[in-house]
């Protein structure tokens, strides 16, 4: 029953519409730029050690002659309170700052979006449930509905990303909910249903995979979102803690100093607006393709 | 008649969710990994000091008891006892509101007259550098982690400019030369009423930064809705009529495209309130700005559990509210829009 | 919803007017206050001086109100405690020519025993609420401060108190101890109005508006949480007062210790609690300020958990405790504010001796330790926990990480807000930390009575957790215990018997390393020049300022 062709093949459908997002974002200078920002500094998290000029330091060893340094040849963004070289934390710190919130988002995704295919699809009673616990998680806001989960969950990175995707993931189930609907009435839903295919393979194998094109936007506009959210229950002392690098750490712990040593906080600081706005300039041109909102 | 039963099924739905919240939000206080007695009471506690106050704050009994006393009390107005202040959590949050609000709203204010202006001027040139370049600064505007942007502030404007207050609400030392008399706890409101330019002019100042930090987030996504809505009101027949009968082309844009996007700005501009809220919490850390986010923080921070309660509570509470007033605001401007 | 949307439009108009009057203010006056500022020969603070209104000192506090309670009182609102109760004395600082400052007792004896305690009321001493202070009032407040004050511990010798005469009043205790120091402590021992006691057993909720019902020279005009506290002079201060006093104090709570700098650089406060430690040099040159480094009675341990191997072995916890860089970890946890500890009794507080020895950072000794205890190289991991809202155990735990790496012993730090960290601790030492990093102080002026039992004399089993818990290393030792039991009753009676005793007990505290004794801190002053009249005083770590003694400059 795989094989009936009135049934637009999956696979090729999600590769069509990443290759489609692709070009998009070659065609915009700017898109194209931001890219190039992202694919560097997620290139620096994975080699993290590789690049460091001082991983050791980059992962939180201490160097006590080497305190609240300015900027110079050898660290060119300076050193901390504890004599730590501020490129290697920046370098060190853009796995929890950047690479956790990306896992956060493909959680949400992967949780939020069969759901709300699910519930699209069955629509009635069960549709009512989850559209209503999504209502009930969206009645905070997000931040402060991650900020008080992190909190409950005890301080960590890890406790943090899952306050993250407890906050996030029902925004993915409207979306998918949202293109389920319009969908299921369509040809080859009903065509599908016709022959007897079950609901299961109809959701996953037709449903899903064009409900991809939506969700793949929404998440990248929503990464800048999730990155910033992270650096700020890191900075409010929620997420990462010391002496483990991260840029909204780094901000908060640069705090105390920004009279004097203005560059413990200002560099971090740095590093999360060029990542945010680069994730956003690139979820802005795609938004204004194919604007996910519509199905909400 | 349809008019009232929408307002009645969407205020059915608001009240569905707040409770709902209300359950979510006291369990996720009382899985906090830390025994509240032993918090409330402090390090140094015998056993038996630790037995007495787990009785005196209900902790003994089970958890679903404990939340319809919880429930029952917030009703009657009692959010119960802050762990770390020992104070009513309500005295703790009505004291914090005016701050807080007065940071809000000067926040928005500014976000909307910088962000609807941008927005028209962005759609009424639309793909000219004008367009692109508001487009990237909004951008820039959201892209900026609010507790960074405050702190380039407070490098700019205090340390180097050293032509704007650290941070505060106002001068202590006016409290003496100038007492202000309070009336409603919102400084600028009560120096107004009262006259008191010194005050007024001192609680000004400090207000901009704070606010400016706040408002850099609202102000993109407004501009961005606006040019949004703009350009789809742009594209609707009786605009395309009223330029082919050659009105003035400001005119149209002003008078009618404005007033037909007026309805989704306004949304936005309700949601925008809801992101602004969290956003005080960063500012207010920054700026020590005695509201709720200051507040709040410290729960967090402190696992103090009857004021993350309340405050989450609270929080959501005020989400659901400007989402329900945005609906019926919306739908009594437009009725076409929402009723379905 | 029309009424929000009036609301919501009348917020708008009034931050728009405010918003058009606004610049034009500040643009005309901020420039003449510029062109003013480089002419640095008048000291800018005193810009009151006009007469007509009160002397007031302006203080910005990071010290937090957690009660206004007198009773349960147990945190950093000691600060402004201190200035509006009073004990029946007050502990003099170290080196002073009188131990003890008679408050509301004047006189004082003690049986041979050192049992039984007279105490000589002050006559026609008034508390804020008009009530008289007497032998009621004095009783009133121990028992109460016995039964539920948030240090009520340190009555556990305390057997009564009982009314002799309307100005006389006895404390029977169980075993002898130095009960002056009791009575002087910072905690638990304030007297207080009978009547403000009566109504607080009435109403739980009545002292957290903010009121106070002492009989010191202070009480409180007006409290906002978070924001400021107002204190106005008691007129009827039994200590009576003179011209040039402060009339008001205005504390405004400024957690941030960089906008503190701030304030006080801007001559807007006039006393801060700290400043950032950077910038307390640059204070140091300011011919304005006046700073100085006092010792306080904080010190941190690392206690080690003896009830897990290898940590079981005196020999590996001798060789951690000379693997710890105790001078990197005061230059950088605590920008250079402290000093190495002599075993757990912080410096200048009963029973503190020179003769105590300390370990060395000797990475080859800690070498050589482990291999005589069959860890050569090291080869194992650690777990530290510390409290996660202490800024200077966050700095300096990963010093003690990277100096075992050099022994090849391995750290994992984690943080914990501090009564997790507890529990923890207190739940199975099977799984409990390794490393407990604890910041500890004595409630009253006797690391004897405190600091040594509490975190050291190993209660009956295992995990000989004692009544205070506080025995976070899990460790019993006889000899040390038995010590103790001498010591302890002995400091009743005869203080150098017993100082001696404690001494050889913490020689052997340290010989045995339960615990790595890190520093004892210092509190730093800034202290401006247009204020006098400044005393510190260890036995108070958390009542920074006494206004009561404080002058402005004339």
């Amino acid at each position: 029953m795989t094989a009936i062709p009135i049934l637009p093949a999956s696979e090729s459908a999600s590769r069509r519409t990443v290759r489609h997002v692709l070009a998009v974002i070659m065609r915009d200078p700017l898109s194209f730029a931001s890219t190039a920002i992202i694919v560097l500094f997620i290139f620096m998290a994975i080699f993290s050690y590789q690049i460091a000029p001082y991983p050791e330091e980059g992962a939180g060893k201490t160097h006590a002659s080497n305190t609240l340094l300015p900027p110079s040849a050898d660290h060119w963004f300076g050193t901390d309170k504890l004599g730590r070289d501020i490129v290697s934390r920046i370098i060190m710190g853009a796995r929890p700052a950047l690479i956790i919130p990306i896992g956060v988002v493909l959680f949400a995704v992967l949780i939020g979006a069969p759901l709300g295919a699910l519930a699209g699809y069955k629509g009635g009673w069960l549709d009512e449930v989850i559209m209503r616990i999504t209502d009930l998680f969206l009645a905070f806001p997000s931040l402060l509905l991650a900020m008080a989960i992190a909190s409950a969950l005890g301080r960590g990175l890890d406790k943090a990303a899952i306050a993250l995707i407890i906050s996030w993931w029902p925004w993915y189930t409207r979306i998918a909910r949202g293109v389920t609907i319009s969908l299921k009435e369509r040809y080859f839903v009903e065509a599908a249903q016709a022959i007897g295919v079950s609901d299961l393979v109809i959701i996953f194998r037709h449903i899903l995979p064009n409900t991809i094109s939506p969700i793949l936007v929404q998440a990248t506009v929503d990464l800048g979102t999730v990155i910033l959210a992270m650096g700020g229950l890191a900075f409010l002392g929620l997420g990462t803690q010391p002496p483990s690098p991260d840029w909204g750490l780094m901000v908060s712990d640069g705090r105390t100093y920004i009279l004097d040593q203005w560059w413990i906080a200002t560099f971090p600081g740095l590093a999360i607006f060029i990542v945010v706005l680069a994730f956003n300039l690139i979820g802005d041109t795609l938004r204004d393709i194919f604007d996910p909102r519509q199905y909400k | 008649m349809q008019k009232l039963e929408f307002f009645l099924r969407r205020l059915g739905t608001s009240l569905f969710v707040l409770i709902g919240v209300s359950v979510i939000t006291f369990f996720l206080a009382r899985v906090v990994p830390a025994n509240p007695a032993a918090l409330y009471i402090g390090p140094k506690a015998r056993a038996e000091d630790i037995e007495r106050v787990t009785k005196l704050l209900g902790l003994d009994k089970p958890l679903p008891i404990q939340y319809a006393i919880y429930m029952q009390e917030l009703f009657r107005g009692d959010m119960g006892t802050s762990i770390s202040t020992k104070r009513p959590i309500t005295e703790e949050l009505a004291g914090r509101i005016p701050a807080t609000l007065e940071l809000l709203f000067s926040g928005m204010f500014i976000a909307t007259i910088i962000g609807v202006p941008l927005g028209v001027l962005s759609a009424r040139w639309q793909g000219k550098p004008i367009d692109v370049g508001v487009r990237v600064l909004s951008i820039i505007g959201v892209s900026m982690p609010a507790f960074f942007l405050g702190l380039i502030f407070q490098i700019v404007f205090f340390r180097n400019l050293d032509i704007l207050p650290l941070a505060g609400r106002v001068d202590s030392d006016l409290r003496f030369s100038n007492p202000l008399t309070e009336i409603t706890n919102f400084i600028l409101i009560d120096s107004l009423l009262t006259l008191n330019w010194v005050t007024l002019k001192d609680a000004f100042l400090h207000l901009v930064l704070p606010s400016l930090t706040l408002a850099a987030y609202p102000i993109g996504l407004i501009a961005r809705m606006t040019r949004a809505t703009m350009l789809e009101v742009f594209e609707q027949d009786y605009i395309r009529t009223a330029r082919a009968y050659g009105i003035r082309q400001y005119v149209v844009i002003y008078l009618y495209a404005l007033k037909n996007a007026i309805s989704p700005t306004l949304t936005v501009i309700g949601l925008t309130f809801a992101f602004a809220l969290t956003g005080t919490f960063f500012v207010e850390i920054l700026f020590n700005w005695p509201g709720l986010g200051l507040f709040t923080v410290r729960s967090l921070l402190n696992l103090d559990y009857p004021a993350i309660m309340g405050m989450t509570l609270f929080g959501a509470s005020g989400y659901v509210l400007i989402n329900l007033v945005v609906d019926l605001l919306q739908a009594w401007i437009d009725p076409r829009v929402s009723l379905n | 919803m029309k009424r929000n949307l009036f609301i919501l439009s009348l917020f708008v108009l009034l931050t728009l007017i405010a918003t058009a009057c606004g610049p034009a203010a500040p643009a005309t006056d901020a420039p003449a206050a510029e062109t003013e500022a480089p002419v640095v020969t008048e000291e800018p603070a005193p810009t009151e001086a006009p007469a007509a209104g009160p002397i007031v000192l302006k203080y910005a506090s990071a010290a937090n109100i957690t009660t206004w309670d007198p009773i349960a009182s147990f945190s950093t609102e000691a600060a402004y405690m201190a200035n509006m109760y009073e004990q029946l004395l007050r502990v003099n600082p170290p080196g002073s020519a009188e131990e003890f400052t008679p408050l509301l007792a004047e006189s004082w004896e003690k049986s041979e025993d050192g049992l039984v305690w007279t105490f000589h009321l002050r006559d026609g001493v008034k508390f804020h609420d008009g009530e008289p202070m007497n032998a009621d009032a004095v009783k009133k407040s121990i028992d109460a401060a016995k039964d539920h004050a948030g240090a009520s511990f340190i009555w556990l010798p305390l057997a009564s108190v009982d009314v002799v005469d309307d100005l006389t009043v006895t404390f029977t205790l169980s075993y002898a101890q130095p009960l002056e120091l009791i009575v002087g402590s910072e905690y638990a021992a304030y007297i207080v109005s009978p009547k403000a006691l009566d109504a607080a057993a009435a109403d739980e909720n009545y002292w957290s508006a903010g009121l106070s019902a002492g009989t010191g020279p202070y009480m409180i005009e007006s409290y906002t949480a978070d924001q400021e506290l107002v204190l106005t002079q008691n007129t009827e201060y039994w200590g009576g007062w003179e011209e040039g006093q402060y009339e008001k104090v205005l504390v405004t709570f400024v957690p941030e210790a960089t906008t503190r700098q701030q304030l006080l650089e801007g001559g807007e406060v006039d006393l801060v609690t700290s400043v950032p430690a950077d910038s307390f040099a640059s204070f140091a040159e300011n011919p304005d300020y006046t700073t100085s480094l006092e010792p306080a009675l904080f010190n941190y341990t690392a206690f080690f958990n003896t009830l897990k191997a290898p940590l079981d072995d005196v020999k590996v916890r001798q060789a951690l405790s000379y693997a710890i860089p105790y001078e990197d970890i005061i230059a950088l946890g605590a920008n250079g504010r402290g000093t190495q500890s002599r075993g757990t009794v912080p410096a200048g507080v009963f029973p503190y001796s020179e003769d105590v020895p300390q370990y060395t950072y000797d990475i080859e000794k800690a070498k050589t330790l482990l291999k005589e205890a069959g860890h050569e190289g090291g080869g194992f991991s650690l777990r530290l926990t510390y409290a996660s809202e202490n800024a200077t155990e966050e700095t300096f735990a990963p010093l003690i990480k990277d100096s075992f790496a050099q022994i090849g012993v391995e750290v994992t730090i984690e943080a914990l807000e501090f009564t997790q960290q507890w529990e923890l601790a207190k739940t199975d030492p099977a799984t409990a930390q390794d490393i407990f990093l604890l910041l500890y102080w004595p409630t009253y002026s006797d690391a004897g009575a405190d600091n040594m039992y509490s975190m050291f004399y190993g209660g009956a089993e295992a995990p000989y957790l004692n009544v205070t818990k506080f025995n976070l290393s899990y460790w019993k030792n006889d000899q040390y215990n038995a010590l103790m039991d001498e010591a302890g009753p002995l400091s009743g009676t005869d203080v150098e018997a017993s100082r001696a005793k404690y001494t050889e007990a913490q020689k052997l505290l340290v010989e045995e390393a339960p615990a790595a004794f890190l520093f004892d801190t210092m509190v730093a002053f800034v202290n401006p020049n247009h204020v006098e009249g400044f005393q510190y005083n260890l036995n108070y770590p958390d009542v920074r300022y006494w206004f009561y003694e404080l002058r402005p400059v004339q």
